[in-house]
């Protein structure tokens, strides 16, 4: 490969400048020109009929243009299960439901209308409990969910009518794996509630055209092509008829995927004569109707020979969905096949179940089901070294997939970083070396390692122009939500045409004339996107270089680019700017533009018996967090003393901005494992709704991080990347789960690691000594 | 209720007559148009609304419009100098210590708000001036790191003026 002018650099973030002078204009900043203001009636009870709903009241309100309810709106969407209202028809399911809305001149109007809205409910038995909502003869949460029309790959379940997905896979014969062992052990994990909180809260605005029935959506949404998708299979709309505008996003994490705040905000459009109306979800409202991350119930049970091999791992996770599907039957999917770990192991059996709760809606989140699983997998994983008198670090080596492994689910794999990761995370932390810590403390290390596919086959498209400047635009669908995809697709763009960064701007995000992109999620725009940018640039850049070899007198072949100009290989001073070359041949006022795009296309989908397929992901990532911890006996209190990230992420396009990635994943790792979660109460509502109440970590809670890049080169990858922006915070919980069995000898097997839940372990830890 | 103010508004005085209820967040943002003071969660837990009041750092979102009359308000579309980027927020792009941005107006006028009183402070007071300041997408550690290179050139700064 010819060397690399700006791939690799860490050149600074391309939107780095509009966002430290406030110029950058997100989604709930946007104000358009006579807009009305929404507001919206939530559930207040978790599970129960509608009697009634009185708007009079709200309608007569002087300055309020809209009230609707299911009758103006009799709509439902749902990516993979079309089971989710625009507003809450007939019952509804979870405390924060929207039931009606209302469109007013003014907040404060609007407001006042929402609270004259009267509605009569009627209760009903709310399932809180996924294990629970799954045993047969629970009474269905969905009464029509048979008739629901689903995705052709959800597996449902007749005897469990809560079950909106049952992940299978079977590789061997597990009982007879657990036959051949010298040692079957058996535990039980859980993972609670937590949400994404995105600085940002949610929001949307839509305006209908009336003349020609036209919707133009305006939402910071991280996949707005599925979201179109949505809602014009919703509405029974022809494609062209939406338009999706993505100011920027303030985060996002998996939270601005799919449609919350954008169906209300188009059924109030519709009731207003034309006028663009704004729908915002304050804090607490982001909170508790938006989406969360799936909590989870994790059995595993294996079988282990003495000299260290796994020969046999059960894996069953009770996945609470909530109230709807939303993305819970792919969370389950392909959060339950990497369960069992990055290990070879001949025989494999996982269950996985997306159960329906009367909670809110859980859905994507960063990792998309591998935190969970991880936190299972690799506090069992230490477990069974422990039993075995191994170290965990040795055990893991001895089991870990390396290059050309076949994956229990039938995949030779390829680009396997994992042992390097292992080796480097451990050794930052100083991993043989062993801390006393001070009187009434106990000093632990832990490690854990993850495997995370992305989703596939997926489609990225790409458009590269260049003006007659030599100026060069990226048209991509890839949307900016703090991961820095514009700065690395401008590198990416730039390096092909070899131009400076500075020549090289990103357009801004439309519908109605960005070339289609699948979704930015799953980790796989760089990998995705780049591939596509870099197609369409070199598209350009070959047009180019076709337009000016009859300039320079020359064959194409003997061309080459540097520095924004085209030159002969053997005699560099006869050159062109590349600006000059579109001018002269294509007239002042055109661009030239090359188009690219990428699909993994020998991707196939898993076998629904056996959860088999011998290319079941694009790429895989591979990544190990090692910790060190302080506990403190007397309270139980855990503090990270250094924690190390090491990831394979093929390539790092820009290695600050991977650092950075990976330090803010390590980040909302460590709330994860220490402080986060969101506690519904027995009553199905959500007891610590604000970001004081919930705890988002703070620059006080962090320890020294120490991120470490990995690069074992994908081929098909763009420079060889893979991905990145998921891994960060999937092992990190178990890492210091597994530091803090280290330093007490207890094991605590549920999230998160409060000082009590610590402080009772010990105390418990102390009785089983005595 | 109405009720007529006159501030300074990033170096120049402004009458206004404002909704007395309303925040002064809500008169920056939907009243004025200065959207770079942002909105994270109108409690004053998270810091993102920050602005400077009389040369002290606060939670816009805590105050109402109708005691506002007199003050000196210094939004983030006010913290340039002249035509030129603040240390803070020359570092911060420098050392990527905006990922979303979303934070970022609020974290640099907290920023601002401690060199102006520490122009040297430790890695411990940085992270205590900045713990009411939410993040959700860095960890905070390229941030640190912006404050200290911006302290560092400030003090810089003052050393080649005397």
């Amino acid at each position: 490969m010819a060397e690399l002018t700006v791939v690799g650099k860490s050149v600074t973030r391309v939107d780095a400048g509009e966002k430290v002078t406030g110029e950058a204009i997100y989604g709930y900043d946007l104000i358009l020109p006579n807009m009305l203001y929404g507001k919206v009636v939530f559930s207040p009870r978790p599970h129960a009929k509608i009697k009634r709903i009185d708007t009079e009241k709200a309608r007569r309100l002087p300055g309020v243009h809209a009230v609707i309810t299911a009758k103006d709106a009799p709509w439902t969407h749902g990516e993979s299960i079309k089971d989710k209202p625009f507003l809450a028809q007939g019952k509804v399911r979870y405390i924060g439901e929207p039931v009606a809305a209302v469109a007013a001149e003014d907040e404060d109007t609007a407001q006042a209308a929402a609270k004259l809205i009267e509605v009569e409910y009627e209760d009903l038995t709310a399932y809180l409990d996924p294990e629970e909502a799954c045993r047969p003869g629970a009474m269905p949460i969905h009464e029509d969910f048979p008739s629901y029309k689903k995705m052709e790959f959800v597996v449902t379940s007749p005897e469990m009518p809560n079950v909106c997905e049952h992940f299978k896979l079977r590789t061997g014969e597990v009982e007879k794996g657990f036959r051949e062992s010298d040692f079957v052990f058996e535990e039980r994990y859980s993972v609670p509630i937590i949400q994404h909180a995105a600085m940002e809260p949610h929001s949307s605005h839509a305006q209908v055209d009336p003349e020609s029935g036209r919707v133009t959506i305006w939402v910071a949404n991280d996949a707005p092509f599925r979201a179109l998708h949505e809602i014009s299979e919703a509405l029974g709309l022809p494609k062209e008829k939406i338009r999706f505008i993505n100011p920027l996003q303030g985060g996002g994490f998996g939270s601005k995927g799919g449609l919350k705040v954008e169906p209300i905000a188009v059924a109030l459009a519709y009731h207003t004569g034309g006028r663009p109306v704004r729908v915002k979800f304050n804090r607490e409202e982001s909170f508790i109707s938006t989406l969360t991350r799936h909590e989870a119930v994790i059995y595993i049970k294996s079988g282990v020979k003495k000299d260290g091999s796994i020969r046999a791992r059960q894996v069953t996770i009770f996945w609470g969905a909530g109230a709807y599907a939303e993305k819970s039957p792919t969370v389950c999917i392909r959060g339950s096949l990497p369960a069992p770990g990055p290990y070879r192991i001949p025989h494999v059996k996982v269950d996985g179940y997306a159960v329906y709760t009367n909670k809110p809606v859980a859905g994507s989140f960063r990792g998309y089901g591998i935190p969970q699983g991880a936190w299972a997998c690799e506090q069992h994983t230490d477990e069974l070294a422990s039993r075995l008198g191994m170290d965990p670090l040795e055990f893991r080596l001895k089991n870990v997939y390396v290059e050309g492994d076949t994956s229990y689910w039938g995949e030779k794999l390829h680009a396997v970083g994992l042992k390097e990761t292992l080796i480097k995370a451990a050794e930052a932390i100083e991993w043989g070396k062993r801390d006393e810590g001070i009187k009434g403390s106990r000093v632990g290390k832990g490690l854990a390692c993850i495997q995370k596919p992305t989703r596939s086959p997926t489609t990225s498209q790409a458009g590269v122009t260049v003006n007659n400047k030599g100026e060069v635009t990226v048209l991509a669908g890839t949307v900016e939500i703090g991961q820095g995809c514009n700065t690395i697709l401008s590198q990416i763009a730039a390096e092909e045409l070899k131009v400076p960064i500075e020549k090289v701007c990103m357009h801004s995000l439309d519908t109605d004339f960005i070339p289609f992109d699948a979704s930015t999620t799953s980790s796989r725009s760089t990998y995705h996107m780049g591939n596509a940018v870099r197609r369409a640039a070199i598209d350009a850049r070959e047009k180019i270089a076709l337009m000016a070899a009859p300039m320079l007198e020359a064959k194409k072949e003997d061309l080459a680019f540097s520095d924004g100009k085209i030159y002969l290989k053997d005699h560099p001073e006869m050159s062109l700017a590349i600006g000059e070359v579109i001018r002269r041949k294509l007239g002042p006022a055109t661009l030239l533009r090359g188009d690219g795009a990428y699909t993994y296309e020998i991707a196939k989908d898993l076998d629904l018996e056996t959860g088999h397929s011998d290319h079941a992901s694009a790429f895989y990532m591979y990544a190990t967090q090692a910790a060190e911890v302080i506990v403190d006996e007397e309270t139980g209190r855990v503090r990270i003393l250094r924690m190390s990230a090491a990831h394979d992420l093929g390539k790092a396009i820009n290695p600050l901005n991977c650092v950075a990635q990976i330090e803010g994943g390590l980040a909302m790792g460590i709330g994860s494992a220490l402080h986060e979660h969101l506690v519904v109460d027995n009553q199905g509502k959500v007891r610590n709704p604000s970001f004081l109440d919930y705890h988002l970590v703070t620059s006080l809670d962090l320890p020294k991080m120490i991120p470490i890049i990995v690069e074992c080169a994908e081929p098909e990858g763009p420079y060889g990347a893979k991905g990145l922006g998921e891994p960060g915070l999937a092992p990190t919980p178990a890492a210091i789960g597994n530091a803090v069995a280290n330093a007490l000898g207890v094991r605590i097997h549920d999230l998160p690691l409060t000082p009590e839940r610590v402080y009772w372990a010990i105390q418990k830890g102390k009785t089983k000594a005595a | 209720m109405k009720k007529k103010i006159e501030i300074t508004l990033n170096g120049k005085k402004t009458s206004l007559e404002v909704p007395a209820h309303r925040l002064l967040l809500d008169l920056l943002r939907d009243e004025i148009g200065l959207t770079g003071t942002k909105e994270g969660c109108g409690t004053g837990d998270c810091g993102a609304c920050t602005v400077m009041l009389n040369g002290k750092p606060v939670n816009s979102c805590l105050i109402l419009s109708g005691e506002l009359n007199g003050v000196d308000i210094i939004t983030i579309e006010g913290l340039k100098i002249g035509p030129e980027f603040h240390p803070v927020q020359k570092t911060f792009v420098q050392d990527g210590g905006a990922q979303c941005g979303y934070c970022t107006p609020g974290m640099l006028m907290m920023a601002k708000a401690l060199l102006d009183e520490n122009p040297n402070p430790t890695e411990e007071e940085i992270r205590f001036a900045l713990s009411g300041n939410l993040c959700r997408c860095t960890g905070y550690a390229k941030i640190i790191q912006a404050v200290q290179d911006a302290a560092a050139e400030i003090r810089q700064r003052r050393t080649a003026q005397t």
